[in-house]
């Protein structure tokens, strides 16, 4: 059991016999009123959404995890491959729970993957990841506002918006979670 | 940093001070380390130590909203009054709408009541919001009372729910799941609300939820021969940004809300190990017949730049926010 104050993302829950993971939380006191949470929780198996707000004191069933290595291979539109490492043994997780993790992950890499048993719960991104510039607008000549912005897409595909100075075939450093850009990677 | 925001914020309060400023409002300065708070049990407070080799030393508190000292200045002056105060509250969990130090604005217009509070506060942000802010944050604010809202979002009426055992039925109805061990009708309540009601209150205009029910208790006035209060809530965006009271001013009241608010929090919070801070059991006092009639209003000004300038967190607004510290080490 864990008290609901304590579930961040990531959390794995037991929800009427389903396992259910955070991905989004907020805490909310109603009019002065006493802490509650609110929840938005991702069962990793359909894809469904459930929103819950919960007194921080309530119970909540937590499930024991386990973090494995898994090196993504491929998707095919509808499910990630990945192939455990330490046993070579492949493993599909539908996309529909990750939707924008297909511009965020590498082929070839690997990440961590939470595992509920057998059950594959969650990948794990970091939370910035450099990228290499794929395609560029080319900057409008003499548009030096400060601040001015542009569109690039990465090797995986992923919009970022930066600022104008950047160019086609540089690296960047982006939030995963917000998809904003941080820095130009100089090396 | 977001320099941006930072020249937002400095742009409202300027606007807003000489919006108070030609209605003849007086700005006010009050403490915010204090040796006294307001007994609010949701409330934790943050307690500090105060050292001196002549008076000994004690335990003071960072305040969790201005409204105590406002109120003696009301009592003193008869005037309307306001002040951009820091508030503390602690177990304030970090998010894009929370960190435990904020800005809030509180008002007070003596001679008004709750009602005219609402034209007020339309005149303030009407005439002194950036350029820029979506309509969805501007006036005119919808109005719709809470037992309007818990009918249409979670189809009860609250008038006829009063009792514990009647409102947890409800609850129960709409399958929340509620403790087996008894909780208050308060909580209940906010199981509902926030689960049901406030998520699909309507965001296309800023909501003025008023008539907020009598159990939940406050220093708001009662609502004669009915379960409410005068108080309402301003939402704009989907979130809180203003709160509202009708203030209290019958001194019997006042002594019966801190004598019993205070009991609940010394309770609770002597389990819990908490900061009990101390009360100032004269306060009271300052309700005599000469206390005006007024209304307060309190608005959380980070939330108010958050979706004037379009902000996705309230951390672009709050520079050196805990959060940042915290990840920074």
């Amino acid at each position: 059991m864990i008290k609901a104050g304590q579930i961040d993302k990531g959390t794995a829950l037991l929800i009427k016999g389903q396992p259910f993971i955070c991905v989004e939380r907020e805490f909310v006191n109603p009019g002065k009123g006493s802490a509650f949470v609110r929840l938005k929780l991702k069962s990793p198996a359909t894809g469904q959404t459930l929103r819950e707000t919960m007194k921080s004191q309530d119970n909540a069933e937590d499930i024991t995890v386990e973090d494995r290595d898994c090196q993504y291979l491929y998707n095919d539109g509808e499910n990630f491959h990945f192939m455990m490492t330490e046993t070579y043994e492949q493993i599909e997780i539908p996309m529909t729970s990750f939707e924008d993790y297909q511009f965020i992950m590498k082929e070839g890499e690997t990440y961590r993957v939470t595992f509920w048993e057998h059950l594959p719960l969650d990948i794990q991104v970091p939370a910035k990841v450099i990228f290499e510039v794929a395609e560029a607008e080319e900057a409008v000549k003499g548009d030096t506002v400060t601040g001015a912005t542009k569109n690039v897409t990465t090797e995986t595909g992923l919009v970022v918006r930066v600022p104008i100075f950047i160019k086609q075939g540089e690296r960047i450093l982006v939030n995963t979670e917000t998809k904003e850009y941080l820095e130009r990677v100089n090396k | 940093m977001n320099i941006q925001a930072i020249e937002e914020r400095s742009e409202l309060l300027c606007r807003m001070r000489s919006w108070f400023a030609d209605n003849d409002y007086l700005e006010v300065s009050t403490p915010i380390l204090s040796t006294h708070l307001i007994p609010e049990p949701t409330i934790a407070n943050f307690a500090t130590q105060y050292i001196s080799e002549f008076h000994g030393s004690r335990e003071l508190y960072l305040v969790p909203s201005p409204e105590v000292h406002m109120k003696r200045i009301i009592a003193e002056t008869k005037r309307s009054i306001y002040q951009f105060s820091h508030c503390f509250r602690n177990r304030e969990q970090i998010g894009s709408h929370h960190n435990p130090e904020f800005t809030m604005l509180e008002y007070y217009t003596v001679g008004a009541d709750d009602e005219d509070s609402i034209a007020i506060t339309e005149e303030l942000v009407a005439r002194t919001a950036l350029a820029g802010t979506p309509e969805s944050i501007l006036p005119p604010f919808r109005r719709m009372t809470v037992a309007e809202a818990c009918k249409r979002y979670a189809q009860f009426d609250l008038d006829t729910t009063q009792s514990v055992a009647a409102l947890r039925k409800e609850a129960t109805r709409l399958g929340l799941s509620v403790p087996a061990q008894p909780e208050s009708w308060e909580e209940t309540f906010n199981r509902i609300f926030l689960n049901f009601v406030e998520p699909n209150l309507p965001q296309d205009r800023p909501l003025v939820l008023c008539e907020y029910p009598k159990q939940i208790v406050c220093l708001a006035k009662e609502i004669p021969g009915r379960p409410y209060r005068r108080r309402w809530e301003l939402y704009a965006g989907g979130i809180e940004l203003a709160n509202c009271y009708d203030e209290e001013r019958e001194k019997t009241k006042v002594e019966a809300y801190y004598r019993e608010q205070y009991a609940i929090l010394a309770s609770q919070r002597s389990v819990s190990g908490e900061v009990i801070p101390d009360i100032d059991t004269r306060f009271p006092e300052i309700f005599d017949a000469s206390f005006p009639q007024c209304s307060g209003v309190a608005m959380g000004i980070d939330r108010l730049l958050m979706l004037q300038g379009r902000h996705k967190t309230i951390g672009d607004l709050i520079l050196f926010n805990v959060s940042d510290m915290m990840a920074d080490g």
